[in-house]
This record gives structure tokens, C-alpha cells and sequence, in this order.
């Protein structure tokens, strides 16, 4: 599918893009392979303490001044017609591309854009919205709500980038909003003198180029990602500019620079940041190849017939608590003898016992419908954090193959890597980078020590007054689904709209039993049947509906209130389990009381869910020792121990996403002689 | 994954595809470590050594520039099976090599690469020197051509007619030393005498330079016979507390397949300084005492035999003792290894950490490792802190600075890296709370025995033993000495006299009132019958002559002095004074109680204090210089008021006591501040008997408190005495 920007550009443009080719090939290869190594000891001391610093720079009431000024700035481009502000725009953008531009410049910039968008697409951005851009440009992380406009405030540093003439990667979370966006926003950006473009998944290479040739390029994190593995294969051996050059010179060729599809990474603003760049960082990209290899596939399902043979507590102990098998010596020995006759790879020891528990793994800790559903004769793994469905992950070191065997579907043998990156390092790459989301305030730590993005909190344009309940704690998980049930009978009586949010697919299923047992009418919504899932979550502001969804399920979507509804007291949000992060149940809290509407949120919990019984055990066992049967125990004590294990679930977290930074360093310091990462 | 050594690795793809190999210049030695085969990496250039086991190697030599390095991995896992390294282990290996400079690929060298390894190399370097400003090693040229050009002749010195010399040079040496043993321990004292110093340190580096040419020309000499290596690029200055001497790297004797031969080269310092020794020890018992030479050859003797034995040959530090031991043992990297170990059993046994890596590899090893490991931790504190005082001692400021900076490198950077290891390693991550508990539990452990366990407080001063009574004895009248009492005889009160003495003048005195006496009373006689008024004068005059008489015949009787009280005579010089006129006045001797002794010991202010309060009366008394003799006293009395002038010039700094003195001082009596005196009477029954005049130790109890708050009582006097706070 050809890109519709990309018909549609101008005759200036595509001189443009002709004069662009090469001299963006040659920036590209100019550009540092790798972002900054992070800073260790002292010096990470003292990146920390700046960015604790940097929290008290007053930014937000300087955005939202400076947002007052742009916007006072109205009526002088009200007046005039539009070949006038054309010729303008015009203006503006040969004056940001030298870079001779004055900060007053800038706000003529924006109130310019604000008239476009106005004329354009009937939409004057509030001074909210001027702030969030105006944190973009200034290289922030700005926190709107959903709902708020993020992706009319983007167009505004995304125009002012596209000016500049270096390109700008707007990256949304799937390809419909790329689209989507793409098409909406691209006659504010087409005024102004620039091309937009975006990236569909089935695009063929020539067209991608094509794409990535134009000003603004709106793209998911997933393709933006591969299309820069890809030109890295494509480059191959060739370092860097000097390489290349020096490779031109001797035999005339670009030898691969002609198949780029991109032309550098010098701006991006990523929508969703929170879910891009903390959420998803540390999940490599992979390119990888098919290798066949019918042996090792018969291996597989050797491994999972043997591992039925083993005894768990005479052969082997499961770990729970970090997912881990251990072989007893009898389970060993017992091993030995079995796979005595089957020769080939089982004949190493150390191989043998990894494919074993490797299958025990599977079979004890991979569970359908939790960590993984079958969809289509494939597994689907399912994001644990969120519940959403990541179709294109696959489990490493070969247990992904297991869970195959073990589901008795097609075995495919495991890829050959030919490229590989995490978003983590992908995004630092970034000359100059810029998020947006709805949720940024908690992980503000992060966003400064790997990014260094300074977190701006842009107020909502109508003042949000969501009722946040505390927190119900319970001791056990059967006593807190009873009084999930009874309370959703009790607002269901009230006719007001209840969204439940489970954590897992499994969850909201026999949530669902329990509430089809009490003959009460709703929808179920998880990853697993995400086709209509947005038009669901759309509807479930509607009186008497309940909704028992997966919390990321149809992330992004609006919902509306329905008639009447906002005087019954508005959405009730009711989240059955507290999150690894903070930011996560925000995220689902913040899916009630939106736009200035009224709504409400409260979090029932026990003792027995896994954030405490992982991040607190000793402290939720005491508890429950002390509540000594199934009740409610809810305290501010209680409420304390998950307020606690969550801040201590976020620190592990954040250390285990440095630390792959880290090794990546590492490899990439060792590994030298292999050349740069690809 | 629980599995131990994963087969596989995730970054596998980044090298699977690389046609690397070792470069050329790269030479591969092979020795044997505790039975096991190993072979050592040496990189000519840099002198860098990398030792790989049998399965590494096997995976490293098959690098050949053509195969990838998946086939290789393929074929060492076909040959090796669950020996061959895995995935992990083998990219590992190749990173460790590659930034060894031991590695090149088809690739051209990543120079940004490069320059960034040699920038970090560089900042370290920096780093460690600020770091450890006690040891700086500055390289200065390069002696290869040399010692090439005279290895054909120093060589000789290691070869078995060479060594049969050398042992002839040290035993006549020895011979020469036992000859003259009594002159040998009369000048010892003089080793360390300030005048003394300049020599001490000329022939100190004589010694160290002929030393540093022993290692150079051993190593040399070793690797011509070998064959291959024996290479020395670096020579230079090294400080060493400052004190600057010469060094050499003969590190390329670890090439050296036979480990006889690297033990030969680490000898060969010590070696070449004993036999400067014996050639000194002949010309010093050759020559007359006192001669400038005599002094020279005294003090190389010394240097070349005591400080290196004492020194070079402890295996403790990091000279030529370690790396003969780590030889003899077959353990390469000793020390490090050692520490790992330690960490190891830490992991293992107290924080309960899953499969850590262990380094020994034999059983030899578990049993060397620990010991050495705890050994020289331990001797390292010792040493370091023992450096430090002396450094504070002498440069109070400097001192400061160093204690500052080691404090920070030794205790502060060591202890953060521990804290963050504990709170945030992945190793920990099970076991995190049993391992911040056990090493809570050791230091509570540690707080407790250090700060609230109370132990006796002592203190020493110094002190002299004097006679609790004690007179002189001046001539009371002039007079020609007649007889006197010999010295050091026991004398009463009652006689007989210490001294006698006869005065012509008074006698004739003596008869001359006399006389008048008597021409007095014959014209009393007469006037008693002519005329009364007269009589009654010339009674009056009688009388009054009498008592000149008896005043006079006082005088001569005072010609014969007595002892004052019992005690014992003591008059050195009284054989002198025979037949000679002594004026009133003049001494002549003294007679001083020697079976009643009392100390005076004199306390600074430091401690003066605690002792009048708090300590206890009891107290323990050694002799300076005879630490065996030991005996009770008890403290009689301590006078309020400070003092300036010390009882005994023997209490001074002047002459090797405790007491500062102040320098302008002649007499060398005067304290340069403040001090108490204290009284002590040794205990009667006490078996040993003190002598006037001695120098003891005293040792003061005051109540017990835990060593912390001593320490930081000691430290707070220490920078009050500095800095006059």
C-alpha cells in the first residue's frame, strides 16, 4: 500500500527528496552507532542527583505561560487568509532551517500552527495542549491524559522538526493509529509545506524509503526498529561514514548504502512513552532467519515425552517463587538411564539435563491462557504485565519450542539471529527524543537515568475530579472475588457503568463465571478477542453495562459516558489487583471520569496476588498469619505493605532494565572485533 | 535457568559468522599448574600474559582465520562434549582476548574501539597512581640492548660454575662475620643513628640496582636457553613510601616453560644482594672501625642480607618472595585468587549463593588459597596501618592526606562497592535477606568486640628509679682530708665517719683560745684578791672565750662527717681526695638509701588526667631494655602541679626517652610540655631487685572500655596535639 502522503507531495518536496538522498545517507552513517554508555559509580551518583535536581525546575508553569503567550498570540494570525499564512509558514520554515530561529520566533511558530490546525481540522489546540508540545520540543516526557489531545499537541514540534529538514519518526503504538494519524494530521503538516508518511507493517522496501523520506514519518516502535536492523544488514561490514566513503572510493559502489530505507534517527516523539520506552525497553527486535533443523525438533518432543517420566519431589523441584526447576541426583541418574538408547544430542550431559528442564519449565510454569494462548495453531505469549497478546514474541533458549511440544502443535526449530536490539538502546540512539503519555510522573526515575527526559505533568484542559476509594484489602483471593461480585452487583443496582480490570486472561475469565453464575449481563474483554475490543470499551460508559476487560485491553480508546450516566456518579472503575507498577493502575484508573466528567476508582486486593506474594512475602505472610482466616483487613497498614512491594517491584525493575543496558555495553566494548551491534 | 553453564547465549549471532584469529605476534607457551596442563597467552609487545585452560585453547587455537567461529564452537563441542565451552564462555573468551590485543578479525580494527580502550587504560593507570600514592612506579628507558650485550658475560652468573662461586663468596663472607660476631652486634646499634642515614640509603641502592641487573640478566640469561622470551623492556624509578629506588620488569620470565627456571629469575635479586653482602662483610672485617669505608661496607652488608630477606623474600607482599611461592605452590595469580576464594567461601557457605564460581581448580588449591588469602589479608592491615604511622609520624599533613586517601581506597570505596554488590547483585537475588543478615551478624559481631566490650585500659610512661632518701655530703669545714670510708660501703649514723679531715688552722685556734683561756683565768686569780669589779669582767670574758672554744671544737668534730641516716656511701671520686684541702662547702659525696627505692615517672598531660582519677594503684613495672624482669608497685603519690624539668635527662626524647624535650635546652632536662610526676614504691616482696638509676616502663590500668572509644581518645589527643585545638 502506497502511502497517501507520499502521492500527494508537492513538486517541492520531491526536489527535495532527490537532493536529500545522498547527503541523508552520508548523515547516517555519520551518526554514533551506539547511545551513550550509562555513567557508573560516581558519575551515576551524580547523573541521579541532577535529575532529582532537575524535578524542581519549575517547567510546567513556565510551558503553561509561555502556552498563555502563544495563545494570546491568536488574533494576529486570525485576520489574515490562508495563501498569506502559507507564505508564512513559508517563512518560518527557511528560518528553522538554518536554525536562526529566537525563542519569540518560536511562539509565533506555535500560534501559526494553532490557526492551521484550527482552519484545518476545526480544532483550535487548548493552551494545554500548547504546553504538552511546547514540553516535547523543549525534549521532555509530558504527561497528558488520554483524552487531552496528545496527538493534535505532537503535530506542532513534529511540524517544527519537519522544517528543521532532518527528518522527524512520530512513533504511535500499532498501525491503525499510524495511519490513522498520518491521515488526519497530515493536512496541518501538507499546509505548512511538508510531506507525511507512514509505515505499514506489509510495506515493500522501496515504499518504505519512500516513507522515511518524508518530513514526517508517523511509525510504530516495531517497524521503526527493524527497518534500522535491516539497514544495518544491509551495511554490513561497513562501520561508518570513513568505511563507507573509503568502500565508495575503491570499487564505486554504495556497496548496500542504496538499499537504506531510513536516513538517520535525529527526532522522535513517542506516543505511549511509558509503554514504549520503559514497559517494552528491554524486549530485544529481532531479525532472524529460518534455520531447519528436523533433529532438534524431534528433540523437543523427545524432551517433553521424557520429562513426563520424572517424578516431581523424587526427580525434581519446582521452584514457584522464581520459576525454576531444579534436578534432584536421583532425577539425574533417572535421566541418564532413560534417554540411554535415544544417542544424539542426549548424550551430553550438561545438554541434556538443559532440554529437560527447559520441558519441566514449560510444563510446570507456562500455563495456557496465562503466560500463553493458542491461537491459529500458534503460541501467543502473553504479556504478563499488561495481558496484552504479543504475536510476533517468541521465549528464548529454545522455550518456546517446549511450550510447542508441550501443546502438541507444530514445532518450529529456533531462528537463526541475524540482528537483534532492544528498544532501550534503539531510542537512545536518538539525537533529540520526546514522549507523550498518560502516565509518565511515576517512572520519572527511569525516564531521566536512561533517557534523559525530564517529566513534565501537563494539568488536563478541564479539572479532573475522579474519586479515588482506598484500597480494599483481603487476606485470600476466593474472599476477594466474592466481594468484587457483590460490589459490582451493588453499583449495577445503582445503574452506573462498572469497567472491571483483571490482570490475566485467565482472571477475567472466571471472573466472568462468577458473574454469569449470579445472571448478571456483561461483556468480557481480553487480548484474546481483540478484533472488536474497541468498539467494546467504546461502549462501556453506557448505564447498566459491565465490563470485565484485561487492563491494557483497547488502550487508547475514549470512553464515552453514556445518557445520564454522569449523574449516577460516572464510570466506576474497580481494579481487582494492584500492578508491578504504579503507573499501570493508573493507567486503568484513568479510564473512568475523563474530559472533566465525573467517575470514580477503587482497587480491591489480597494477600494471596502475586505483587505481594512476590515483593513483600514475608510481610504479606505475617499479615495473613495474624488475620488467621479469610476476611477483610483492610488498614492503612495493609494498604501500606502493597504501596510498598509496588515501589519495590519498580526498583528491581528499573535495576533489571539498566542492567541489560549494561551487558549490552559490555558486549559491545568486548565485542569489538564483531563489529558494532547489529 | 538453573542450569549451571547455559549451552546457548543470545549474543551468539554477533561472533557466530567471524573468522578471527590470534595475531601473529601472539606466542603460545605451555605449562603445567598442579598437574594440569594450562597455556599462557603472551603478547611480546605489551607483555601481557593470558592463561587459558585446556578446553579455551583447544577452542582458541582452532581459530584459524578460515573456519567461523560457529564451526570451531561446533567441532570443540563434537571433540570435548560438556567440557567445551559454551556459547557464553566462548564469546567471553574472545572479548577477554580481543580487548588483550591478542585477537584481530577479517575486520579492519575498530579504531574508536581502540582509542577508547587505551583512553580507560590510561585513566586507570592515573587513577591508581593518585590512588596509591605509597607505591608509584615511574618507567624511565628501555635496557633490552644492554642487558643483550652483557648477558655474554653476567649470564655467566647463573650457571652451575657461577653458582659454585657465588657460594664460595658467601661462606668466606660468613666466615669473615663469625670472626668478628662481637663487632658486628657493638656496631648494630649504630644501623639506624641519623649521621648514619645517607650511607645507609647510598648503599641501599647500590644493593637494589645490583639486585633489579640480578632479575634482568637472570631472565635474560634464562630465555636465551629456553629459547624464546626472557625479554626486559622497562627499567625505572619506583617510590616506595616515597623513597625512591630502582626497578625492572622481568615479567616475561613467566613464559618460562620449567617453573624452576621463573623460580631461578625471581631468586636471582636476592641472589646477586647476598653475595654483595659476603663481598661487603670481607672488606668491612678488612678494614680498621671508624673508616669511612669500613662504615660503607657495614651498612651495605646490612641492606644487602637483613632488608632483603626481611623484605624481598616475604611472600606476603607483592616482591620477589610472592612469585617464588606462587611458583613453588603451581598457583598462578596467587593473591587475587586467593581473595576470590575467600569471597567464594563467603558466598557459598555464609549467603547460601547457587553454583558461585569457584576458583581453585584442585584440591591443592582449596587447600592453599584460604591460607594465603587470610595470611596476607591480614598482613596487609599490619603493614598498611604500621606505614601510615610512620608516614603521620614523620609529615603530620602528608600523613593526614595519606591516612585520608587510604582510608577512602582501603575501607570507604571497598565498602560501597560491598553495599552495592549486596543490595543490587543478581547473584544475591534469593538469598539477598540470609546474606545482608549473615553480614549483619558478623558486623554486629565486630561492633560488639570493638565497641561496647570493655577491655583494660592501659597506659605506659617512663620513669627512673631513685632512692627515696638521699643526701649529699659537702665538706662542712676546709680542711686537709685525712681518712675517709671507700665507695659504695654501707654506713650508719653512728659512725664511723665517711670522711676525715684535720685542720691545722683551727687546731692552732683552738690552742690558741686555749691559751687565752688560761692567761684569762690566772689574772682572774689575781684580781679576785685585788680587785672584784675586774674579776666579774674577766668572768664575763671567760665565759665568753669558752664558748668560742666549744664553737671551735665544734668545727673540728664537723671535720668528721657521719652519714646522715643509714644508707650506703657512694663517693666515686673519694681516692682522689686524699691528702687534699677541701673547702667548706665542696661535695664529696653522697650517702643515699639504695635498699628503700621509689619511682618518679613523668606523665604527659595526655594522660595525666586519667591517671590521677580514675587509675588504679596498683601497677606493673618493667625494666627498659630487660623486658623479662617484671614487678608490682603501687602509686604513693601524684603532685598536682605540672611540671617543666625533668627528674632524669634519661626520661628525655634527647637521649631515647618518651619526653619531648625543649630543643634550646643544653641540659636536656627541660620538657618541651607540661608534664606530672608520679610516685610509685615497688612492691616489697618483689623478686627482682631494681638499682638506682634505671630506666623502667610503668604500666597504668585505668578502668576498662571498649577499644573503640580508646581508639577514638587516642586518635582525638593525636590531632588535638597537632593542630592545638
Amino acid at each position: 500500500m502506497v502511502a497517501i502522503s507520499a502521492a500527494a507531495v508537492s513538486a517541492e518536496v520531491q526536489y527535495l527528496i532527490v537532493i536529500a538522498l545522498p547527503s541523508t545517507t552520508w548523515r547516517m552513517l555519520a551518526q554514533p552507532r551506539a547511545g551513550e554508555q550509562l555513567p557508573k559509580g560516581l558519575d551515576a551518583a551524580w547523573d541521579r542527583a541532577a535529575g532529582i535536581t532537575n524535578r524542581f525546575v519549575p517547567r510546567r508553569q513556565r510551558f503553561l505561560r509561555r502556552a498563555q503567550r502563544i495563545v494570546d498570540l491568536e488574533k494576529q494570525f486570525a485576520q489574515i487568509n490562508d495563501a498569506q499564512l502559507r507564505q508564512k509558514a513559508s517563512e518560518f520554515r527557511d528560518l528553522f532551517r538554518c536554525g536562526r530561529q529566537s525563542p519569540s520566533d518560536l511562539e509565533q511558530a506555535f500560534a501559526l500552527l494553532r490557526e492551521v490546525a484550527w482552519r484545518q481540522l476545526g480544532e483550535r489546540p487548548y493552551p494545554v495542549q500548547v504546553a504538552g508540545a511546547l514540553a516535547l520540543e523543549a525534549g521532555c516526557s509530558a504527561e497528558m491524559a488520554t483524552g487531552e489531545g496528545k496527538t493534535l499537541a505532537a503535530t506542532m514540534p513534529a511540524t517544527i522538526a519537519g522544517w528543521r529538514g532532518r527528518g522527524c519518526h512520530i512513533i504511535t503504538v500499532n498501525d491503525y493509529l499510524a495511519q490513522r494519524d498520518a491521515e488526519w494530521m497530515g493536512r496541518i503538516y501538507r499546509f505548512c509545506g511538508l510531506s507525511v508518511a507512514h509505515i505499514q507493517q506489509e510495506m515493500a522496501p522501496a515504499e518504505r524509503r519512500l516513507a522515511y523520506q518524508a518530513d514526517i514519518t508517523y511509525c510504530t516502535n516495531k517497524e521503526v526498529t527493524a527497518d534500522f536492523l535491516r539497514d544495518r544488514l544491509a551495511l554490513g561490514r561497513l562501520r561508518g561514514l570513513s568505511s563507507a566513503l573509503m568502500a565508495k572510493i575503491a570499487d564505486g559502489s554504495g556497496r548496500g548504502t542504496d538499499r537504506l530505507v531510513q536516513r538517520g534517527l535525529h527526532y522522535a516523539i513517542v506516543d505511549e512513552a511509558d509503554s514504549v520506552l520503559i514497559d517494552e525497553a528491554v524486549t530485544p527486535l529481532i531479525i532472524s532467519g529460518d534455520a531447519p533443523n528436523p533433529e532438534q525438533v524431534e528433540t523437543f518432543r523427545q524432551a517433553v515425552e521424557l520429562a513426563k517420566e520424572l517424578q516431581s519431589g523424587r526427580d525434581y523441584h519446582p521452584n514457584h517463587r522464581y520459576r525454576e526447576i531444579e534436578l534432584t541426583p536421583a532425577g539425574k541418574q533417572r535421566l541418564a538411564d532413560l534417554t540411554q538408547p535415544l544417542g544424539g544430542l542426549w548424550k551430553g550431559v550438561r545438554r541434556r539435563e538443559e532440554l529437560i528442564v527447559q520441558a519441566l519449565t514449560a510444563g510446570a510454569f507456562y500455563l495456557l491462557d496465562k503466560q500463553y494462548v493458542v491461537d491459529d495453531g500458534k503460541v501467543v505469549i502473553v504479556d504478563e504485565f499488561t495481558g496484552r497478546l504479543m504475536p510476533d514474541r517468541t521465549w528464548r533458549d529454545g522455550l518456546h519450542q517446549a511450550i510447542e511440544a508441550k501443546e502438541t502443535l507444530q514445532v518450529k526449530p529456533p531462528k537463526d539471529t541475524y540482528a537483534r536490539l532492544s528498544f532501550q538502546r534503539f531510542f537512545r540512539m536518538y539525537r533529540r527524543l520526546s514522549g507523550m503519555t498518560g502516565t509518565a510522573a511515576e517512572a520519572w526515575r527511569e525516564f531521566w537515568q536512561i533517557y534523559h527526559l525530564p517529566v513534565v505533568v501537563i494539568p488536563t484542559n478541564r479539572p479532573c475530579i475522579r474519586e479515588y476509594l482506598p484500597d480494599v484489602v483481603f487476606t485470600s483471593e476466593s474472599a476477594k472475588w466474592s466481594a468484587v461480585v457483590a460490589e459490582i452487583i451493588r453499583l449495577h443496582q445503582t445503574h452506573r457503568p462498572v469497567l472491571v480490570g483483571t490482570r490475566s486472561v485467565r482472571a477475567s475469565e472466571n471472573l466472568s463465571q462468577l458473574l454469569r453464575a449470579e445472571g448478571l449481563d456483561h461483556q468480557v474483554l481480553n487480548a484474546v478477542r481483540h478484533a472488536e475490543e474497541a468498539q467494546i470499551v467504546a461502549g462501556a460508559g453506557k448505564a447498566d453495562k459491565i465490563t470485565v476487560a484485561t487492563n491494557m485491553a483497547g488502550r487508547g480508546t475514549d470512553i464515552k459516558l453514556g445518557r445520564g450516566v454522569a449523574e449516577l456518579g460516572g464510570l466506576h472503575v474497580l481494579a481487582t489487583e494492584r500492578h508491578e507498577a504504579g503507573r499501570i493502575d493508573r493507567q486503568l484508573f484513568g479510564r473512568s471520569a475523563r474530559q472533566g466528567d465525573p467517575g470514580s476508582a477503587q482497587a480491591m486486593v489480597s494477600l494471596e496476588d502475586e505483587l505481594p506474594r512476590r515483593h513483600a512475602t514475608h510481610l504479606s505472610a505475617a499479615l495473613a498469619r495474624r488475620a488467621q482466616h479469610d476476611r477483610r483487613i483492610s488498614s492503612a497498614l495493609t494498604r501500606r505493605v502493597f504501596d510498598l512491594a509496588q515501589r519495590r517491584a519498580e526498583r528491581l525493575a528499573l535495576r533489571q532494565r539498566k542492567a541489560v543496558l549494561r551487558t549490552d555495553d559490555w558486549l559491545d566494548e568486548y565485542l569489538g572485533f564483531a563489529g558494532r551491534e547489529r | 535457568m538453573p542450569v549451571d553453564r547455559p549451552t546457548f547465549s543470545e549474543s551468539w549471532y554477533r561472533v557466530a559468522a567471524l573468522r578471527p584469529q590470534l595475531r601473529s605476534t601472539v606466542q603460545i607457551h605451555r605449562q603445567y599448574f598442579r598437574g594440569q596442563m594450562w597455556h599462557v597467552l603472551q603478547d611480546p609487545a605489551s607483555n601481557q600474559f593470558f592463561r587459558l585452560n585446556e578446553a579455551a585453547h583447544r577452542f582458541v587455537a582452532m581459530l584459524d582465520g578460515r573456519k567461523t567461529v560457529a564451526q570451531v564452537w561446533q567441532i570443540c563441542n563434537d571433540q570435548l562434549g560438556d567440557s567445551a565451552p559454551t556459547q557464553g564462555e566462548a564469546i567471553q573468551l574472545l572479548g577477554q582476548l580481543y580487548t588483550s590485543n591478542l585477537l584481530q578479525a577479517e575486520l579492519p580494527p575498530d579504531a574508536e574501539g581502540l582509542f577508547n580502550r587505551y583512553r580507560k587504560r590510561v585513566k586507570r593507570e592515573v587513577q591508581g597512581y593518585l590512588m596509591n600514592l605509597l607505591f608509584v612506579r615511574i618507567p624511565l628507558f628501555d635496557p633490552d640492548h644492554f642487558l643483550d650485550r652483557w648477558v655474554g658475560i653476567f649470564g655467566r652468573i647463573f650457571t652451575w660454575y657461577g653458582f659454585v662461586l657465588w657460594l664460595g663468596l658467601v661462606l668466606t663472607g660468613l666466615y669473615f662475620l663469625v670472626g668478628s660476631a662481637g663487632d658486628l652486634l657493638a656496631q648494630t646499634r649504630g644501623v639506624l643513628d641519623p649521621s648514619n642515614i645517607p650511607y645507609l640509603y647510598l648503599g641501599f641502592i647500590l644493593a637494589k640496582v645490583c639486585h633489579e641487573f640480578g632479575h634482568s640478566f637472570a631472565c635474560k640469561k634464562f630465555g636465551k636457553v629456553s629459547g624464546s622470551g626472557g625479554e626486559v623492556h622497562v627499567m625505572g624509578i619506583m617510590f616506595l613510601v616515597f623513597m625512591p629506588m630502582p626497578y625492572m620488569d622481568a615479567s616475561s620470565a613467566w613464559a618460562f616453560r620449567s617453573k624452576w627456571k621463573r623460580i631461578a629469575v625471581s631468586t636471582a635479586g636476592m641472589f646477586v644482594e647476598l653475595a654483595i653482602a659476603a663481598v661487603a662483610a670481607i672488606v668491612w672485617a678488612r678494614t680498621d672501625p671508624g673508616a669511612r669505608l669500613n662504615t660503607i661496607a657495614y651498612n651495605v652488608m646490612f641492606i644487602a642480607s637483613v632488608s632483603t630477606l626481611l623484605f624481598n623474600a616475604n611472600p606476603l607482599l607483592r616482591f620477589d618472595g610472592y612469585y617464588i611461592l606462587s611458583d613453588l605452590l603451581e598457583i598462578a595469580n596467587l593473591a587475587p585468587r586467593s581473595r576470590q576464594y575467600l569471597y567464594y567461601l563467603a558466598k557459598r557457605y555464609a549467603w547460601a549463593v547457587r553454583n558461585p564460581h569457584n576458583p581453585a581448580n584442585t584440591a591443592g588449591e582449596r587447600f592453599w588459597l584460604p591460607i594465603y588469602g587470610i595470611a596476607s589479608t591480614l598482613y596487609r592491615v599490619f603493614i598498611c596501618s604500621a606505614i601510615l604511622l610512620f608516614v603521620a609520624g614523620k609529615f603530620f599533613i602528608l600523613g593526614a592526606i595519606l591516612a585520608l586517601t587510604a582510608v577512602v581506597t582501603w575501607v570507604f570505596v571497598p565498602l560501597g562497592k560491598f553495599v552495592h554488590y549486596l543490595t543490587t547483585s543478581g547473584e544475591l537475588i534469593r538469598t539477598r535477606p540470609r546474606a545482608v543478615l549473615s553480614t549483619l551478624i558478623v558486623l554486629a559481631a565486630v561492633f560488639t568486640a570493638i565497641g561496647l566490650i570493655p577491655v583494660a585500659d592501659r597506659s605506659r610512661v617512663e620513669g627512673v628509679v631513685e632512692p627515696v632518701e638521699l643526701r649529699i655530703i659537702y665538706m662542712k669545714e676546709d680542711g686537709f682530708v685525712t681518712g675517709f670510708m671507700p665507695s659504695e660501703q654501707k654506713v650508719t649514723n653512728q659512725g664511723p665517719p665517711l670522711v676525715t679531715a684535720q685542720s691545722r688552722e683551727l687546731e692552732t685556734q683552738l690552742k690558741q683560745l686555749q691559751a687565752e683561756g688560761e692567761r684569762l683565768k690566772a689574772r682572774q686569780r689575781l684580781a679576785q684578791t685585788e680587785e672584784i669589779a675586774e674579776a666579774q669582767v674577766l668572768a664575763y670574758q671567760i665565759a665568753a672565750l669558752k664558748k668560742q672554744v666549744e664553737q671551735v671544737e665544734q668545727q673540728i668534730e664537723n671535720l668528721k662527717l657521719l652519714a646522715p641516716f643509714d644508707g650506703t656511701w657512694i663517693a666515686p671520686d673519694i681516692e682522689q681526695t686524699k691528702g687534699a684541702y677541701l673547702h667548706r662547702g665542696e661535695k664529696v659525696g653522697l650517702v643515699a638509701s639504695l635498699d628503700k627505692l621509689f619511682i618518679r615517672a613523668t606523665a604527659g598531660q595526655q594522660v595525666a588526667d586519667r591517671l590521677m582519677s580514675k587509675a588504679n594503684k596498683s601497677v606493673q613495672i618493667r625494666v627498659k631494655g630487660r623486658p623479662d624482669m617484671q614487678l608490682q608497685g603501687t602509686i604513693k603519690k601524684i603532685p598536682e602541679a605540672g611540671m617543666r624539668r625533668l627528674p632524669s635527662a634519661a626520661l628525655g626524647y634527647a637521649v631515647g626517652g618518651s619526653m619531648a624535650t625543649s630543643p634550646d635546652d643544653q641540659s636536656g632536662t627541660k620538657a618541651a610540655e607540661q608534664f606530672f610526676e608520679i610516685h610509685i614504691t615497688p612492691d616489697e616482696n618483689s623478686a627482682v631487685s631494681l638499682i638506682t638509676g634505671q630506666r623502667v616502663i610503668v604500666r597504668f590500668e585505668t578502668p576498662a572500655k571498649p577499644l573503640m572509644a580508646q581508639w577514638w581518645r587516642s586518635l582525638q589527643q593525636l590531632f588535638q596535639r597537632r593542630f592545638n585545638i
